[in-house]
């Protein structure tokens, strides 16, 4: 893996030993929280360069204020999104649709899929939502005091709502779970294999939707028209893998923090659980302190922005949870507050390439964790157990074993 | 009290919605209804606080005078329509 050298004109003071990958807690660490590390940006300038800040190695700068972040985010113009995140796995350049595409072209595209996602169609949604998670933890409380939150139930709980919307069985969710797991958190050799398999099957489905329409998302898109015309192959992969890919993971993650958090903070876990109004709020809040996201745009041309010579072609790192933590933003940033009003966090990103799912996304957040905490009595990390964390692109967790006997 | 809707720096959060569906409309897409918003009395601490939710800062809170007469502010969005 390859470590570009620091760039001629970036200055030698502007560089900071800082790493979403390599840093300390940003590593698999046992009892980690890789949220609260980063916090550390905060004490140097507001924007510095980091000269090992992406998957492949890369340098970026890292805006640090959320104040900054609004103005990268919102400027698409200057700040391009398209750096083929997911095609440069594969050595192609391909972007992903609409994240990757630039106004204007992007508009169309959003356009087409913002109503599948509005706050109207998931409220439409929110029986489903709700039926799935209780199941799936009646189904664990039926036979034992503790278990593994990722693996028995925030996994299987983001992946099924999202497979049901993509028009998919739940057969699927196992090998679904695996590959973005390779994808996301895997090595040099497991991620271009996982790539492959996704676009396969992508490509696999798009085929079998187009021969025989059902009622689901691969069928719209394969039907859709925009600008008067059908979507090309290369259209339809960018956006069914955008779909997959955002689904899997993210989601899953931000449950797994929030009740890692409850479960070593009890005074709040009973706050919500005899008074589960809070929730909503709480959530926000939660979103706030364990956003799993860091968001990278490509300037476009050289400009000087808030005293740093971005040239073009730079990378320009707005982790959400660095903004989130940003203290000219929110008050005592560093303690998590689950009635904080006015919560403006960063965690679904700025500007024209918002999080497409975040009204989803938010409602998943609020049910797991009413039916959660409405069907598990006090839960404790398990005694003997350490919950590994990890940041990188996407902050992550595992071997999250709660125990309520 | 008039809350002044920066339409281009909408990207459908949602946030003002949630706080207050009555006040801040959606279109199919999620994004705030063009116009601004004339805010009934009794709701407009409602309203300022669903305008202080925007992460965009799309929504501005007017409280000029101006604003409390002004006919072609006076569109029927508020509460009650």
């Amino acid at each position: 893996m390859a470590i570009n050298p620091v760039p001629d004109h970036v200055p030698p003071e502007m560089v900071r030993d800082f790493s979403l990958f390599t840093s300390p807690g940003m590593p698999p660490t046992p009892n980690g929280d890789p949220h609260a590390a980063v916090a550390c940006a905060h004490d140097g300038p507001p924007i510095f360069y980091s000269p090992y800040n992406t998957q492949d190695g890369r340098g970026t700068w890292v805006i640090t204020r959320a104040a900054d972040q609004r103005k990268v985010l919102q400027d698409a113009e200057t700040f391009s999104s398209h750096r083929s995140i997911f095609s440069s796995i594969l050595g192609e350049t391909w972007p992903t649709i609409p994240l990757e595409l630039d106004p204007p072209a992007h508009g169309a595209f959003r356009s087409l899929l913002s109503p599948l996602l509005s706050p109207k169609r998931v409220t439409a949604l929110e029986p489903a939502v709700r039926e799935r998670a209780i199941a799936l933890i009646d189904r664990i409380t039926a036979s034992a005091t503790s278990c593994d939150v990722m693996k028995d139930f925030a996994f299987p709980f983001t992946v099924s709502i999202f497979l049901r919307f993509l028009g998919l069985p739940d057969q699927g969710l196992d090998t679904f779970v695996g590959w973005a797991k390779d994808l996301l958190h895997g090595d040099d050799v497991e991620r271009p294999v996982a790539a492959r398999k996704i676009v396969a099957f992508i490509d696999e489905l798009a085929t079998n939707r187009r021969k025989d329409p059902v009622d689901d998302l691969m069928t719209f898109i394969v039907q859709a028209q925009i600008e008067g015309r059908r979507l090309t192959d290369g259209e339809i992969r960018g956006i069914g893998v955008l779909v997959f890919v955002a689904g899997l993971d993210t989601v899953a993650a931000a449950i797994g923090f929030d009740l890692a958090y409850l479960a070593r903070n009890l005074k709040d876990q009973e706050l919500l659980r005899s008074e589960p109004d809070r929730i909503l709020l709480a959530t926000e809040e939660l979103l706030r302190a364990y956003p799993p996201i860091q968001l990278i745009r490509v300037a476009t041309k050289d400009i000087d922005f808030e005293g740093a010579p971005i040239r073009k072609g730079d990378y320009v790192s707005c982790a959400t949870m660095i903004a989130n933590r940003d203290p000219e933003e929110f008050e005592s940033p560093n303690t998590v507050d689950l009635a904080r009003e006015h919560n403006r966090h960063a965690a679904f990103g700025y500007g024209p390439h918002r999080c497409l799912g975040s009204h989803l996304a938010r409602r998943e957040i609020v049910i797991g964790l009413e039916e959660w905490l409405a069907r598990i009595p006090t839960f404790r990390i398990k005694e003997g157990t350490a919950p590994i964390t990890c940041g990188g692109h996407v902050f992550g967790i595992e071997n999250l074993i709660l125990d309520w006997s | 009290m008039r809350i002044i809707v920066h339409n281009a720096k909408c990207q459908g959060h949602a946030r003002c919605w949630a706080q207050a569906p009555d006040i801040f409309k959606l279109d199919d897409d999620g994004y705030i209804l063009p116009g601004d918003i004339q805010v009934a009395e009794g709701e407009q601490l409602l309203a300022s606080q669903g305008a202080r939710s925007c992460p965009e800062r799309a929504l501005e809170v007017d409280r000029t005078s101006a604003a409390r007469f002004e006919p072609a502010a006076m569109q029927p969005r508020t509460g009650e329509a």
